[in-house]
C-alpha cells in the first residue's frame, strides 16, 4: 500500500525542524481522523441529526393530500391538549412501562442468580430462555395472539381444565394491555438475563468467600453483596428497558385487530404516531407526537441519571 | 462444573424446579407454533384442541410459498441483514478508531454530536427519513432499508470503548515502523477488537432481521419486503387462518434459529458485551 | 488496494445521499426505437394470471408498448400511491376505487378522460351507468370501469339440512332472516346462525339502504348516520350479536367470520363475489340474494382503470386503458372466475366459470344496487365508522349514541373538504 500524495509526511520536501515534523505528523493525524469519521458522521448527519430538526419543523405544519405542507404554528400542540386518544395512549404506555420494566428486571435477575449457582444444565436453560430474544416480534405476536384466542386458544383450554372460563385476552379492553405486557416480559427476560449473568460473573469470588466465613445466609449475601455490586448493571438495564418500553409498537400492531375495541386501550404513543404518520396522513401531528415522545424520554433519562447517585454503587 | 453429592439437595431441587417452570413457559409457544402449523384449519379450531395433528399438513408450508414470494422475502431479509451488518461494522469501527486513538480538533464536539443520536427515540427520525426516501425515489427498494442502517451512533460508541481499552504500545511501535492510521486500524486494532465486532455484528444482525416498522413504511411491494413485513401482510390477507400463519411464522424465524444454534456462544457473549459497557 | 476501494465507496455513498436530497427525478420508460414502457399498478394477486394474458393480447396489437406490472397489497396500496403521487411517480395506469377517486381527481394526480373518449369515439354505454357515475367527478370521467361486485347471502347447506330448514330464496325478508338465524344457532355445537360483521360494503350499508336510510346525502354535504331509518337498520344488524345469534365483535376480531363460515361454524353471512375462488372448494357453500327490508337494495362497487397525471406516455396509457376496458379483456377476466367484468354482456362467462353456485344473484341484484358514497371524505369517514361503530358492535355503547357520534365526525369531515 502506498501513501496517499496528500499525506503530510511526504508532502514537505523542505528542511524539517523537529517542530515542523511534529506539525506534519499532526496534520496527517487530522487528515486520517476526518477521513475515518467522515462516512459515519455524514450518514448520521443526513439520516439522524438533520431529521431531528426536520421533525421539529414538521411539527408546526399541516399536511395536505399529496405531500404539500403549510405552516400552522402551534396548532398541532394545541390539538394534543384535547386529544383523548393521545392521553389514553400515554396512559397505556405508562402502564406498559410500569409493569414490563420492573417485573422484567426482577425476573431476569432471578433467573440470572439461579443460573449463577452450581447446577447442571446451565447452558440448556440459558439457551431456552434466550430463544424469544432471537425470534422476530412479528412472529412472537402472531403465536401469542393464537395462544390467547378466546374460543380456540391453548390458554383458555388449559384454564377450562380447571373449570375456569378464560376471558378474551386480546379483545377485552380491560385485559388486552396486560396480555401484551406478559408477552413483552416473556420475550425480554432472556436478553436482560444474559447481561445480568455476565454482571454476576464479574463479581469477585472473594466477597462471597468472606461472607461464607462470616456465616451469612443466602438472602443476606444477595442483598448485601450481589445487589449492590450489580447495581451499575441494573442501572444500565433499567435505562435501556425504559427507552425500549417507551417505543413499544410491533406487539400491539400485530396482536390487536383494527376492529377491536381494545385498540384504544392498548395503543401506545408510538402506535398513535405510526397511525397519524402513515395511515391517516396526518404527518404534522405525528411529528408533534414524536417531539413530545423525545422530550418525555429525555426527562425520564435525566431523572434516572440524577437518582442513580442514591442507589448505584461504582467501585 | 464440579460434581458433588449435594446435587439433589433441597436447594438445587428448588432451583431446578423454578428454572424448568420458566423453560416450559419459554418453549411451549414455539411448540404450539410448530404443532398448529401442521394442522388442518378444522383441527386448529377444534374444541377441545387437537394436540397432535392426525395427518401432518405439510401443505400449509407449501401454501405459504404459494401465497407469498417467501423465498424472495428471505433473500431480501438476508441481503438487508448482511449489508447492514457488514457496512455498520466497517463504518463504525473506522469512526470509533479515530475517536478513540487520534487527537484532532473538534473530536469531543463531534463525538458528543454522534452520541446525542443515542438519546433520541427512533420515531423522531422516521418521518424525515421517509421523505428523503420519497425524494430519492427509493421507496420499494432494498437500499431504502439498508442505507439508513449503515450508520450507527450506538455501534460507534460501543467500538470506541473497545479501542480505548487497547494498550498504547502496540500503536506506537507500528507508527515507528511507518504505518499510517488506516494501516494501524486495519492490521493491528481491528483484529484486537474482534470481540467487540462480533458483539456489534450479532446485535445489528438480530435487529435488521427482525425489524418491522421501517421496512414496512418504505417497502410495500412484495418484491422488496422483508420477512417481518411479509408476516404482517400474511396476517392482513389471511386474517386468522392460524395453521398458515403459524407455518409462515416458523419459516420466518427458522434461519435465525439455526444461526443461533450454531453460534450460541457468540450470540450470548455478544449480547452480554453490548449490555455490559 | 481493496480496502481503499471499500473506503472510497463508503465516502461516495455518503456524498451521494447528501446530493440525493435535492434531486429526485426518476424517469420511467425510455423511448428508443419507438418502444415505450408503461407501468400498471394494482393490488389483487389473484388477478395476475388474467392480467398477464391480457397484456399478451394487448402486445399482439401494440407490440411497441411494453407493460410492466406493479402489485401492492390492498392494505398499503393507497398509502403507497399517495407517496408516489407526491413524488410524481405514480404508475402510468392504475386501479382506482370509488372511495378515492374524488380525492385523486381533485388533487389533479389522475387525468380526466373526456377528451380522449371523444377523440376516439369510445363508448361508455358498455358499462353499467352506476359505475360510470362513480368515476365521474365534476362532470368529468376519470376512470373506465373494470369490474364490479354486489353482495349476496352466503349460506352453508349442511347446517340448513341438519336443522331441516329450507335454503334462502327471493321471498326472504329481515324477519325471515332473524327467524332462521335463531333456528340454526346451536350453542352446543358452537354454530351461529348469522355473522353481523363490522363491514360497510359487505354488511350494514345494505341494511341501511334496504331500510331507506342513507350514508351521505345526495348532494354530498351531510351525513345520514343519525337518520331514524339508518339507526333502525344498524340496530337490526347489531341485534344478532345481542341475541347471541352471531359471534361477538371480540370473537370476530380474534377469528375472522369468513374463516368460521368456511369451516361450518356460521350458517349465513353477507359477503361479496370475491369469496368465490375461496368458497368454491367447499361443496356445502352456496349463495342467495340478500333478504329484503322495506325495499330491495344492495351495495355495488366497482374498480376502474385510471391514468396518472405524471405519465410520460399518455397515448400509450390510453391505448392500454381502452384495451383493458374492451370486451376481449372482460372475457379473459370472466373466464378466470375472479371478478364480474363490467363490460355488459360478458358476465355470462363469469357465471359459467363456477356453474355449481348460484352466482347469478350478484348480477341480477345490480339492477337495484346503490353505489358506495363517493365524496372526497369517504376514506376518512370509513376510518371513523370503524372507530365508532365497533363500540356499538361490542355492545359498549348504544347504537343511537354511536350513530350520533359518528354522524358528527362524518359531518365535520364533509365540511372540511
Amino acid at each position: 500500500m502506498k501513501e496517499l500524495p496528500l499525506n503530510g509526511d511526504v508532502k514537505g520536501k523542505r528542511k524539517k525542524s523537529v517542530s515542523s515534523l511534529a506539525k506534519t505528523k499532526k496534520r496527517s493525524d487530522y487528515f486520517w481522523a476526518y477521513v475515518m469519521i467522515a462516512p459515519t458522521m455524514l450518514g448520521l448527519f443526513i439520516f439522524y441529526l438533520w431529521p431531528i430538526l426536520q421533525t421539529f419543523y414538521y411539527s408546526f405544519t399541516e399536511w395536505g393530500a399529496f405531500g404539500q405542507h403549510v405552516w400552522i404554528g402551534l396548532e398541532n400542540y394545541k390539538r394534543m391538549l384535547t386529544d383523548a386518544n393521545l392521553f389514553q395512549s400515554i396512559k397505556n404506555t405508562a402502564i406498559y412501562i410500569i409493569f414490563t420494566v420492573p417485573i422484567g428486571i426482577f425476573l431476569s435477575i432471578l433467573v440470572a442468580v439461579l443460573l449463577n449457582q452450581k447446577i447442571k444444565g446451565k447452558t440448556v436453560y440459558r439457551t431456552l430462555y434466550f430463544l424469544p430474544v432471537i425470534t422476530m416480534p412479528a412472529a412472537i405476536a402472531m403465536v401469542w395472539r393464537w395462544l390467547y384466542n378466546a374460543d380456540y386458544g391453548l390458554l383458555n383450554y388449559l384454564l377450562s381444565l380447571f373449570g375456569i372460563k378464560g376471558p378474551h385476552w386480546v379483545s377485552d379492553p380491560k385485559i388486552a394491555l396486560y396480555s401484551i405486557i406478559v408477552v413483552a416480559i416473556w420475550s425480554g427476560v432472556g436478553y436482560n438475563m444474559v447481561i445480568f449473568l455476565s454482571g454476576l460473573q464479574g463479581i469477585p469470588r472473594v466477597y462471597y468467600e468472606a461472607a461464607e466465613i462470616d456465616g451469612a445466609g443466602p438472602f443476606t449475601v444477595f442483598f448485601k453483596i450481589t445487589l449492590p455490586l450489580l447495581s451499575p448493571v441494573i442501572f444500565f438495564v433499567t435505562i435501556m428497558s425504559l427507552i425500549g418500553a417507551f417505543q413499544v409498537f410491533d406487539l400491539i400492531f400485530m396482536m390487536i385487530g383494527k376492529g377491536s375495541t381494545a385498540l384504544e386501550h392498548t395503543q401506545s404513543i408510538v402506535y398513535l404516531f405510526y397511525q397519524h404518520a402513515f395511515v391517516l396522513n396526518d404527518k404534522g401531528y405525528a411529528a408533534a407526537i414524536a417531539v413530545v415522545l423525545l422530550i418525555v424520554i429525555l426527562i425520564i433519562t435525566a431523572i434516572q441519571m440524577a437518582l442513580q447517585k442514591k442507589w448505584v454503587h461504582y467501585d | 462444573m464440579e460434581k458433588t453429592k449435594r446435587l439433589f439437595t433441597g436447594k438445587t431441587f428448588l432451583i431446578h424446579f423454578i428454572l424448568i417452570l420458566g423453560s416450559v413457559a419459554m418453549v411451549v409457544p414455539f411448540l404450539w407454533m410448530i404443532l398448529t402449523s401442521l394442522k388442518t384449519y378444522g383441527e386448529s379450531i377444534h374444541v377441545p384442541p387437537v394436540l397432535i395433528p392426525k395427518d401432518l399438513q405439510w401443505g400449509n408450508y407449501k401454501e405459504v410459498f404459494d401465497l407469498l414470494p417467501f423465498f424472495k422475502f428471505m433473500l431480501n431479509t438476508f441481503i438487508v441483514t448482511v449489508a447492514r451488518t457488514v457496512g455498520q461494522l466497517f463504518l463504525c469501527s473506522l469512526a470509533a478508531y479515530a475517536f478513540a486513538r487520534i487527537e484532532f480538533p473538534g473530536r469531543n464536539f463531534l463525538f458528543l454530536l454522534a452520541l446525542s443520536v443515542l438519546m433520541v427515540p427512533g420515531q423522531v427520525f422516521l418521518l424525515p427519513q421517509y421523505m428523503i426516501m420519497v425524494k430519492l425515489g427509493w421507496l420499494n427498494t432494498l437500499q431504502a432499508v439498508i442505507v439508513p442502517g449503515l450508520f450507527s451512533a450506538f455501534g460507534t460508541f460501543l467500538l470506541r470503548q473497545f479501542f480505548m481499552g487497547l494498550p498504547k504500545e502496540l500503536e506506537e511501535a507500528a507508527r515507528l515502523d511507518g504505518c499510517n492510521h488506516f494501516q494501524i486500524y486495519w492490521r493491528i486494532m481491528l483484529p484486537l477488537a474482534q470481540p467487540g465486532l462480533i458483539a456489534l455484528g450479532i446485535f445489528t444482525a438480530l435487529w435488521s432481521w427482525n425489524e418491522l416498522m421501517w421496512p414496512m413504511i418504505v417497502n410495500s411491494s412484495p418484491d422488496k419486503m422483508t420477512l417481518s413485513v411479509g408476516l404482517a401482510s400474511l396476517q392482513g390477507q389471511y386474517l386468522t387462518n392460524y395453521p398458515i400463519l403459524m407455518a409462515g411464522s416458523f419459516l420466518a424465524i427458522l434461519p435465525m434459529l439455526i444461526l443461533f444454534i450454531i453460534l450460541q456462544k457468540q450470540f450470548i457473549e455478544g449480547i452480554a458485551l453490548t449490555g455490559g459497557k | 488496494m481493496k480496502k481503499w476501494l471499500i473506503m472510497l465507496v463508503a465516502i461516495v455513498l455518503g456524498l451521494l445521499g447528501l446530493a440525493g436530497c435535492s434531486s429526485s427525478d426518476k424517469s420511467s420508460g425510455e423511448s428508443k426505437d419507438g418502444k415505450v414502457e408503461i407501468t400498471y399498478g394494482f393490488w389483487d394477486k389473484k388477478q395476475v394470471p388474467a392480467i398477464n394474458e391480457i397484456i399478451k393480447k394487448f402486445n399482439e396489437k401494440y407490440p411497441n408498448i411494453k407493460v410492466k406490472t406493479e402489485i401492492t397489497p390492498y392494505g398499503q396500496y393507497f398509502q403507497k400511491l399517495e407517496t408516489a403521487a407526491t413524488g410524481g411517480a405514480l404508475p402510468d395506469v392504475l386501479w382506482m376505487n370509488g372511495a378515492h377517486v374524488q380525492q385523486y381527481a381533485e388533487g389533479k394526480v389522475i387525468i380526466p378522460l373526456n377528451d380522449l373518449v371523444k377523440k376516439d369515439d369510445y363508448s361508455l354505454d358498455n358499462y353499467p351507468k352506476s359505475l360510470v357515475d362513480l368515476y365521474t367527478v365534476n362532470d368529468q370521467v376519470y376512470g373506465i370501469p373494470k369490474d364490479y361486485d354486489t353482495i349476496g347471502l352466503w349460506y352453508n347447506k349442511k347446517i340448513f339440512d341438519d336443522a331441516g330448514v329450507a335454503y334462502p330464496d327471493e321471498s326472504w325478508d329481515w324477519n325471515k332472516l332473524k327467524e332462521v338465524a335463531k333456528k340454526l344457532t346451536n350453542k352446543d355445537k358452537g354454530i351461529w346462525g348469522f355473522a353481523s360483521t363490522l363491514m360497510n360494503q359487505e354488511g350494514y350499508y345494505n341494511f341501511i339502504w334496504q331500510n331507506g336510510g342513507e350514508i351521505v346525502s345526495a348532494d354530498g354535504k351531510t351525513a345520514g348516520f343519525d337518520k331514524p331509518e339508518t339507526i333502525e337498520a344498524l340496530k337490526f344488524d347489531v341485534s344478532f350479536i345481542k341475541e347471541g345469534l352471531s359471534p361477538t365483535q371480540a370473537q370476530m376480531t380474534e377469528t375472522a367470520a369468513s374463516e368460521l363460515f368456511s369451516s361450518g361454524k356460521i350458517a349465513m353471512m353477507f359477503d361479496g363475489p370475491w369469496m368465490v375462488p375461496e368458497y368454491k372448494k367447499n361443496p356445502d357453500i352456496n349463495v342467495a340474494v340478500l333478504p329484503k327490508g322495506k325495499q330491495r337494495a344492495v351495495s355495488i362497487h366497482g374498480l376502474a382503470n385510471v391514468i396518472a397525471a405524471n405519465t410520460k406516455h399518455k397515448d400509450a396509457a390510453w391505448k392500454f386503458v381502452q384495451f383493458l376496458g374492451s370486451k376481449d379483456a372482460a372475457e379473459i377476466f370472466a373466464k378466470t372466475g375472479t371478478v364480474i367484468p363490467a363490460y355488459n354482456g360478458t358476465q355470462d362467462a363469469w357465471l359459467k366459470s363456477v356453474p355449481n353456485m348460484n352466482l347469478k344473484v350478484f348480477i341480477d341484484s345490480a339492477e337495484y344496487s346503490v353505489p358506495l358514497p363517493s365524496v372526497k371524505a369517504t376514506g376518512e369517514i370509513w376510518q371513523y365508522e370503524v372507530d365508532v361503530l365497533k363500540k356499538a358492535w361490542s355492545l359498549e355503547v348504544s347504537v343511537e349514541d354511536a350513530a350520533k357520534e359518528l354522524n358528527k365526525m362524518a359531518n365535520d369531515a364533509l365540511a372540511k373538504n
